[in-house]
């Protein structure tokens, strides 16, 4: 970026010079997230320590701990609190299982068809959230296609369990990523070695394998805890009378107006999540670096029966993740769900604000946070793991955080901050798409960032060290080293920042405004309105957006062998 | 290859900073007026129309948001206003939040019959919409139910697990249920079988839901039988070819009015003195018809698109306006320790 034009200083340079521009880079990126992470995070908590009078909408600016007592005084708001870890813990166990298998089995497995299958695995990441639960409810309600068509039964899949099943299908990718860049990454000559000396299958896979990958599963494992502690799409669509925190939030806010409530309510939900990731950084810090610049070696042939498991059991994932996005689909073309299966195009018909416009604007805006969202993790993890500045643990804390923040929460802690008249930062951000740019790109910095670190690690410090001592500085080995060696994590970075933003509800729900109207936040919309073939047709829009975007990023990395995403 | 790519991303980056600010004229918007909304966006669509043609003066930029969504939006903004005026949205909660508006008499105001507005101009109505039950006919049937044509029958032992209400502490639809029924059964007088009313219908609730559409939409889906909800909504289901039966419960329907207010500091007010000057037009109001059960320009009848009687022909309830206003803090308050574990958030 700004250091970009250094040629000229190529003699002089000094490892000093080098250090300033790490200082600089990283020091912008920590600026960054600290206007538009942290600042607008610690409202929130100074907030759900003020006194409020709910007559008055108004905080009166005196501290007061009556929202926490008040809040463990009330059973209700207790359980809630209780039945959200119950389903973020349920779901982290079965994601992080499911996910590991079925990425052991895309990268350490001759089972054919990975590419497509790797592919088929992200379907969820193109849906709108709450897709799920609109899909599960759609098969599996008191009138599912096949709850009451199918078997006419009186069961359902409302409550708890339909939640855990939502939050399961949402998560998985998210944590296939992770899983998929780590045992890529670990050296998996090790496993060869344990069965050359004679170790079974499964010795070496629960000997070798798993704890060598124990940094990828802990990394998975609290992000999914996150994403399903901190989700409020599918538990308010499919919880039915089931509370938990992220929907107890909006329920504050949006229904009742309480935000000294909602506030408190959003700290008590950060708890977990931010011990999460502490746990996930202790981890991490144990475990030694198992990961080598010649990690990927071919694999060796598998064994049939392997095979044949691996191949049954990602075809099933991928085939349960497909129908939940094809039902969707279905949905959108035809009359009334259950009732009346004529077919017709009446749902595209929209009747929104912004009309078909809503597309566009949602394509733009989720191209600029991809590009610049790929920008800043990447340099972020370069800053982090290979110079380690002496910030450099305080970056890292900052750039896990916003997993542990709930999109709710920090676009209402954006509209509290942004809209006054804090450093008169108003006038050219609120309302306006830059606003939403930088929330979705800050919302997501941790996944960018933890894959951008792993894939770090995944290049050897000895490229870096030769560089240097052929003489080539910061600049120029970033630019000249690490960039192409990353090119790869930089592209899915790049795919994952553009299409969470595509998709995103919850943090961006707040922020639009008379100029900025979303498609994902039209989805919502339009299912409150009880319009759910229309919802259901935008889902099918927007997934077919990001699908052609998809499609013409492939074009272009298809011509190089070394830059497919798998293989 | 990547030098393709990394072309085509640079072309994007360059055109986005004309996006980025895009729209975001707010010192030079002479023309320009901010709505936020809680009608629905199809009917707005066809108000604005209208709108478009009779004020061609203005830049009419809008949003819709959920009843208690744009209350938020409303006091998280109250410092630095985006919006210049509200454009229906309950007056059960405007009236709570009058210090965030500023009171202005339209040009047509004194043509509006008393009860439709605030003394002091804080709040303007223009239609009323009522309390109904949206019943699934085919569900119903299923289990061998009859139709349920009284409040009294939804607290019948075999709708249990059948009936969908919205929470009143969120919904508008929610509290003016909830709160005609307590008036209904004398809370005035003193009497708490209003609440005890509540007691035996809530052994029937499957779940409260956050907005007063939901259990319509819900109940026309077939997930339960019946969606209490209002009227407009369950006559729009029915509309929309679900199998569903619009009931107005014999005893009475509550009601409430949707309102337009002029937000105090608004960036544009003139313009929006204008726009709220047509919203109670009479062409305005001849619209608003085609949707709506009641108009409050009087001489303006309802002549609903969709399967919806005019107002004449439901039973009301008796409400009083300044005692719900007055009393929802305590009633929400109550209903929530009673009622509270049932409630979710949609």
């Amino acid at each position: 970026m700004s250091t970009t034009s250094t040629g000229s200083l190529k003699d002089k340079r000094t490892i000093i010079e080098d250090k300033y521009i790490v200082y600089i880079i990283g020091g912008l990126i920590g600026l960054f997230l600290i206007i538009f992470l942290a600042l607008p995070v610690l409202n929130i908590l100074r907030l759900s320590l003020t006194e409020y009078i709910p007559e008055q909408h108004q905080f009166t600016g005196k501290l007061s701990f009556s929202n926490f007592t008040g809040y463990f005084q009330k059973p209700a708001m207790v359980q809630a609190l209780l039945n959200s870890l119950w389903i973020a813990l349920w779901t982290t166990l079965f994601t992080t299982v499911l996910a590991f298998i079925f990425a052991y089995g895309l990268t350490r497995t001759t089972i054919r068809w990975k590419k497509s299958l790797y592919y088929l695995a992200m379907i969820p990441l193109i849906a709108p959230s709450m897709l799920q639960a609109m899909a599960l409810i759609s098969l599996f309600g008191s009138n599912g296609l096949i709850t009451a068509g199918l078997f006419n039964t009186d069961w359902n899949i409302y409550g708890p369990n339909g939640i855990i099943i939502a939050e399961v299908l949402y998560s998985f990718p998210h944590a296939m990523v992770i899983l998929y860049t780590t045992l890529s990454a670990v050296d998996s000559r090790m496993d060869e070695a344990a069965s050359s000396l004679g170790a079974s299958g499964l010795t070496s896979f629960f000997k070798i394998t798993i704890p060598t990958s124990r940094y990828g599963i802990f990394s998975a494992a609290a992000l999914v805890f996150n994403l399903a502690i901190t989700d409020f799409g599918n538990p308010i669509i499919i919880g039915r009378g089931y509370r938990v925190l992220s929907t107890e939030i909006y329920l504050q806010v949006i229904g009742m107006q309480r935000f000294d409530l909602g506030t408190t309510v959003a700290v008590i939900l950060m708890v977990p999540s931010v011990i999460a990731f502490l746990l996930n950084y202790y981890f991490t810090k144990k475990s030694a670096s198992l990961i080598s610049s010649l990690a990927n070696p071919e694999i060796p042939p598998s064994r049939k029966g392997k095979k044949i498991f691996f191949t049954a059991y990602s075809w099933t994932i991928a085939f349960i993740l497909l129908s939940i996005v094809g039902v969707i689909i279905y949905k959108s073309f035809v009359k009334v769900w259950m009732y009346n299966w004529t077919p017709t195009l009446a749902h595209f018909n929209f009747r929104i604000p912004g009309g078909m416009g809503v597309l566009w604007t949602s394509l733009w805006i989720s191209l600029t946070v991809g590009v610049f969202g790929a920008i800043f993790t990447m340099l972020n993890g370069y800053v982090i793991e290979k110079k380690n500045p002496f910030f450099a643990q305080p970056l890292y804390l900052l750039s896990i955080i916003p997993a542990a923040i709930p999109g709710l929460v920090m676009g209402l802690g954006y509209i509290l901050i942004y809209n006054t008249r804090f450093l008169n930062l108003d006038d050219i951000l609120y309302g306006m798409p830059l606003l939403i740019i930088i929330n979705v790109i800050v919302s997501n910095f941790t996944l960018g960032t933890l894959s951008s670190i792993t894939n770090m690690k995944n290049i050897d410090n000895s490229m870096d060290e030769a560089a240097t001592s052929l003489g080539a500085g910061v600049t120029k080995t970033f630019l000249q080293v690490i960039f192409p060696l990353s090119r790869v994590s930089f592209m899915s970075n790049l795919i994952y920042y553009f299409m969470r933003s595509m998709v995103t509800v919850s943090a961006v729900l707040f922020l639009i405004s008379p100029d900025v109207h979303l498609a994902a936040v039209s989805v919502i919309n339009l299912e409150k309105d009880g319009k759910d073939g229309s919802s259901a047709a935008m889902s099918t829009l927007i997934m077919l957006v990001v699908v052609v975007v998809l499609v013409i990023f492939g074009l272009f990395t298809r011509k190089k062998k070394d830059v497919v995403v798998v293989e | 290859m990547y030098k393709k790519l990394f072309t085509v991303l640079l072309i994007t980056l360059l055109l986005s900073p004309a996006f980025l600010f895009a729209g975001g004229d707010k010192e030079g918007g002479s023309k320009e007026v901010v709505i936020y909304t809680a009608l629905e966006e199809d009917e707005t669509a066809d108000y604005l129309a209208l709108a478009e043609k009779e004020l061609p003066g203005l830049d009419i930029k809008w949003v819709r948001y959920s009843t208690g969504e744009l209350a938020a939006k409303l006091i998280a903004e109250k410092d630095n206003p985006q919006a210049d005026l509200v454009w229906g949205t309950a007056v059960t909660v405007l009236a709570n939040m009058k210090d965030l508006f500023e009171p202005y008499k339209a040009e047509g105001w004194n043509a509006l019959p008393s009860e439709f507005k605030d003394p002091d101009g804080y709040w303007t109505a223009i239609d009323m919409y009522v309390a109904a039950f949206c019943v699934n006919t085919d569900r119903l049937e299923k289990k061998g139910l009859p139709i349920p044509r009284s409040w009294e029958d939804l607290t019948k032992p075999e709708y249990a697990g059948e009936i969908i209400m919205p929470n009143p502490g969120s919904s508008g639809t929610g509290y003016l249920q909830v709160s005609s029924i307590l008036l209904w059964k004398g809370i005035k007088d003193g009497s708490e079988e209003g609440w005890e009313f509540l007691q035996r219908l809530h052994k029937n609730i499957v779940e409260y839901t956050n907005s007063g559409s939901a259990p319509a939409k819900i109940a026309s889906k077939g997930e339960v039988a019946i969606g209490a909800s209002f009227g407009y909504r369950a006559a729009k289901q029915l509309d929309s070819g679900y199998p569903v039966e619009v009931i107005f419960p014999s005893e009475g329907s509550g009601d409430e009015l949707e309102a337009n207010s002029l937000l105090k500091g608004a960036k544009n007010a003139e313009n929006a003195k204008k726009f709220l000057d047509w919203a109670i037009s009479k062409n305005a109001m001849e619209l608003y018809s085609r949707y709506k059960i009641m108009v409050t320009l009087p001489g303006v009848e309802s002549q609903s698109s969709i399967p919806l009687p005019p107002a004449s022909e439901v039973k009301l309830f008796d409400m009083d306006f300044d005692w719900t206003a007055a009393n929802k803090t305590a009633v929400v308050d109550k209903w929530t320790t009673l009622f509270q574990d049932k409630t979710i958030a949609k």
